[in-house]
């Protein structure tokens, strides 16, 4: 059980506190409500891309990680396709660093162009190390476009393309800095060895007096239901074919979605899963095959993505994938199989809550979903998931019409 | 009163590091299980941890093969049942071979250790290596090495460590296609037996559990007939080839760069002080190859140096992927850095700064049970005290810039350097 309190502040910052007197660290986590989502389709990779741009330096404080590590502490972020989340941890009696750090940096950047032009650069370069340099490190850039026609799932969070990131212009910096990077569009949490009192001390001192701003959040076009099969075939110069058939699924407040959830860990989560068991190891049709799905705020993706074993042609690859999805359709999942993937799913959790930082992390995340009690309620919602529950996503779900799958062969 | 914003507020340096006390029990005689208490989750992670690493073996792959192969099957249950067995309580089990030894872990909740150890316990001392599961892990195998030699970060890896330690040393033993076909069931069976059956070097239990849980798993362990290893450490000749090597790539649009030489081992004095200075030139994200590679020049995501201390043989390496069009000004501005701190005093306050970062790591490495028994596993390895860690504080604030420019000429001599590029002409 995380214990949390809550307040809000003058301008509109929402604050948590999760006290944790086992440490003797503190974590303050920002989440702001922006992510590539929030992006013109011309100008992707920027939500990105402005994450490196808040180490480059703030209004007051021109070297931020100078100014953290002097203090004892260390800080990193990332970008989603929802949201942008920063964290610093620092010895708990060094903590008010870290206010300070943030709320420069929530107060104003110092915009400057040496920053934007070496940022732009490093991206361009992690671009390159994580996408196009790797044996399929496109996939992800080539499943996106063909699951979404519409809504802005349809890139990826490091962009489109390598020229988004080269075009991007320090105006368009400021206005996404003054429109997002507000203090009534965030969420701060400040977990560890801090008391409450202390927490709302100091979150005034630092934090209330930056004025509100006006962001809009401009609406951007939901998926249609897709109403057909999508097929491409990529073909690139990697060792073994390689499948991923990607479905559209619930979103993480749509009332399917931990089922769903449950559901990928039962046909492709560890060696007692079906998939694994039948089609890697007893017909050896896949060297590697797995299930997972997207996790999104809005409507994701639940995905299998498998390497093909030598020999073995797409067609009998992917039957034999069909095959497996039509028995689970037809048959319950049995008492035993959902206990197991429950329990797993408990042992995850009690895992991931060892961190600080993740229990900073889920707390801000179940709050910018809209009910911070997510943080720990989770559970129950896995408990309460039925065969019949399954069964019914399953056909619903798992049918081609709904389904885009990309044949990655090797050249 | 208005804030300004401009003035640092006050913090504390660190002046103290602790480590948590932790029990010794032993099982048999020489044979100890250690069991450290920390957090607030009621988990466990049980580690047990055998002289089956790379060392060990006498053909390539053999070491990798029998830890994989420890989970598909026992006399009694086949693969699947053993998956079963332990998924069914949320539980994972985990092999891994290692340069110096092999680790079996496993991972459950506390409330379930009682049913899930018997099964931990029947996978490690009774597997059966069956020729059918052996044949698919092979087939698997041998599809993830033809992927990994796609990637120029491994193939770069692999030629470092081969030119730093020599083509036989275990530490560059990396596995290839023929490797992977003169594995058989008899290889394994022998390297189970010695290194597994026999090989045993200790225990860990970590996480939050009540105190009876000791002695479960202390019996657990004595009667399931693990023996402690005997076996007394071989000596191991290292070969080295300085000099520069390059792999053409021609299809990438980047460059893997590793370029490094041998190294002092945890045991030697200037250890730690030595890692502090890895820490200023390469080892975290203020370091002067991040400032200066990164995010001055932005010719790279990435650029680290590492100090990498094994029982049998140490390096210190840099490590990155570069743009290919300013390879060579990248590699030379990485030689320009290790010629100016070997040439210039680092200055107080880079000083002053890292020496806080560091031991807010520390700080940050010595909190939560499982970040605690990797320490504490470091200890036993190196037959280091349980003060290893908390002299940190003494040894940084008794180091001065003058005696980190005298390491600086001492370990970071270009001189025997290893630089391995994988990329396009």
């Amino acid at each position: 059980m995380i214990q949390y309190n809550t307040f809000q502040l003058n301008n509109g910052l929402n604050v948590i506190h999760h006290h944790d007197n086992s440490t003797q660290l503190c974590a303050l986590n920002i989440l702001y409500k922006v992510g590539s989502r929030n992006e013109d389709p011309t100008k992707t990779g920027f939500a990105h891309l402005f994450e490196h741009l808040m180490f480059g330096g703030s209004e007051n404080i021109p070297e931020f990680d100078l100014a953290l590590q002097t203090a004892g502490g260390e800080s990193n972020a990332f970008t989603s396709n929802d949201i942008t989340n920063y964290y610093v941890t620092l010895p708990a009696n060094n903590i008010e660093t870290g206010f300070w750090l943030e709320s420069d940096r929530m107060l104003s950047l110092d915009f400057s162009e040496k920053s934007l032009s070496v940022q732009r650069n490093v991206v361009i370069e992690e671009f390159k190390e994580r996408y196009l340099n790797q044996p399929y490190g496109d996939v992800w850039l080539r499943i996106l476009p063909l699951a979404y026609k519409e809504h802005p799932y349809n890139w990826a969070t490091i962009g489109k393309e390598i020229s988004h990131i080269e075009h991007a212009d320090l105006d368009q910096v400021k206005s996404f800095f003054f429109n997002f990077y507000a203090p009534n569009n965030a969420i701060l949490v400040v977990a560890g060895n801090i008391s409450l009192d202390e927490t709302k001390r100091l979150c005034e001192k630092w934090f209330e007096p930056i004025p509100r701003r006006n962001t809009l959040i401009k609406p951007y076009p939901q998926e249609p239901k897709q109403t057909e099969a999508r097929k491409e075939h990529v073909y690139s110069d990697v060792p073994v074919n390689m499948i991923v058939k990607a479905y559209h699924m619930g979103g993480r407040l749509d009332p399917d979605y931990y089922a769903s959830d449950l559901l990928s860990d039962i046909l492709g989560g560890g060696k007692s899963a079906a998939f694994y068991h039948k089609l890697v190891k007893e017909k050896r049709l896949f060297s590697e095959l797995d299930t997972y799905i997207s996790g999104d705020a809005d409507p994701g993706l639940f995905l299998i993505e498998g390497k093909l074993s030598k020999g073995i042609s797409f067609e009998v690859a992917e039957s034999a994938i069909l095959e497996e999805l039509e028995a689970f359709k037809n048959q319950l999942v049995s008492e035993k199989v959902l206990t197991k993937v429950i329990n797993k799913t408990e042992t995850n959790i009690q895992f991931g809550d060892i961190s600080l930082l993740n229990r900073a992390m889920k707390l801000a995340f179940a709050a910018f979903l809209g009910d911070i009690n997510l943080a720990n309620t989770e559970i129950d919602h896995y408990l309460a998931v039925k065969p019949e529950t399954l069964q019914m996503i399953a056909k619903n779900m798992l049918v081609e019409e709904n389904c885009s799958t990309l044949y990655y062969h090797a050249k | 009163m208005t804030l300004d914003r401009k003035i640092t507020p006050p913090f504390h340096t660190i002046e103290k590091l602790s480590f948590p006390s932790y029990q010794i029990v032993e099982i048999n005689k020489g044979l100890n299980l250690y069991a450290l208490r920390a957090g607030t989750q009621a988990v466990i992670r049980l580690d047990l941890i055998f002289d089956a690493g790379l060392i060990s073996q006498i053909q390539i792959a053999q070491a990798n093969f029998t830890s994989s192969m420890l989970s598909e099957g026992t006399k009694s249950k086949n693969a699947l049942e053993l998956a079963e067995s332990l998924d069914y309580f949320g539980s994972y089990f985990q092999t891994r071979a290692h340069a110096d030894d092999a680790v079996a872990t496993l991972y459950c909740l506390e409330k379930h250790l009682d049913k899930c150890l018997p099964i931990f316990l029947e996978a490690l001392t009774a597997s059966v290596f069956p020729e059918k599961e052996l044949d698919i892990q092979k087939k698997n195998s041998l599809s993830k090495l033809l992927v990994n030699e796609k990637k120029n970060s491994y193939l770069c890896k692999k030629s470092y460590y081969q030119k730093i330690y020599g083509n036989t040393h275990p530490y560059a033993a990396f596995i290839s296609k023929e490797d992977i076909q003169q594995i058989n069931k008899n290889t394994l069976e022998t390297f189970y037996q010695q290194y597994y059956l026999s090989g045993l070097k200790y225990v860990m239990l970590s996480g939050e559990f009540n105190t009876d849980k000791i002695n479960l798993v202390s019996q657990a362990i004595k009667n399931s007939g693990l023996q402690k290893n005997e076996n007394t450490s071989c000596e191991l000749t290292i070969e080295s080839n300085p000099g520069n090597y390059f792999i053409e790539k021609s299809d990438s649009v980047q460059s893997a760069v590793r370029m490094g030489k041998l190294s002092i081992g945890r045991n030697h004095t200037d250890f730690r002080k030595l890692q502090f200075l890895n820490l200023i030139f390469g080892g975290y994200f203020g370091s002067r190859l991040m400032k200066n590679i990164r995010e001055d020049k932005g010719l790279t995501y990435g650029i680290y140096s590492v100090l990498e201390p094994n029982l049998n043989g140490s390096s210190w390496y840099i490590d990155t992927d570069i743009n290919t069009k300013n390879r060579e000004t990248g590699i030379a501005e990485i030689y320009k850095e290790i010629e100016k701190i070997k040439a210039e005093p680092i200055p107080q306050n880079e000083l002053e700064t890292a020496k806080n970062y560091y031991l807010g790591s520390f700080l940050k490495s010595l909190d939560g049970p499982f970040s605690l028994a990797d320490r504490l596993k470091i200890i036993i390895d190196n037959k280091l005290s349980d003060s290893y860690y908390p002299e940190f504080v003494s040894i940084l604030n008794e180091t001065t810039s003058a005696s980190l420019q005298d390491l600086a000429n001492k370990y970071f001599d270009t001189e025997n350097i290893v630089e391995v590029v994988v990329g396009k002409k």
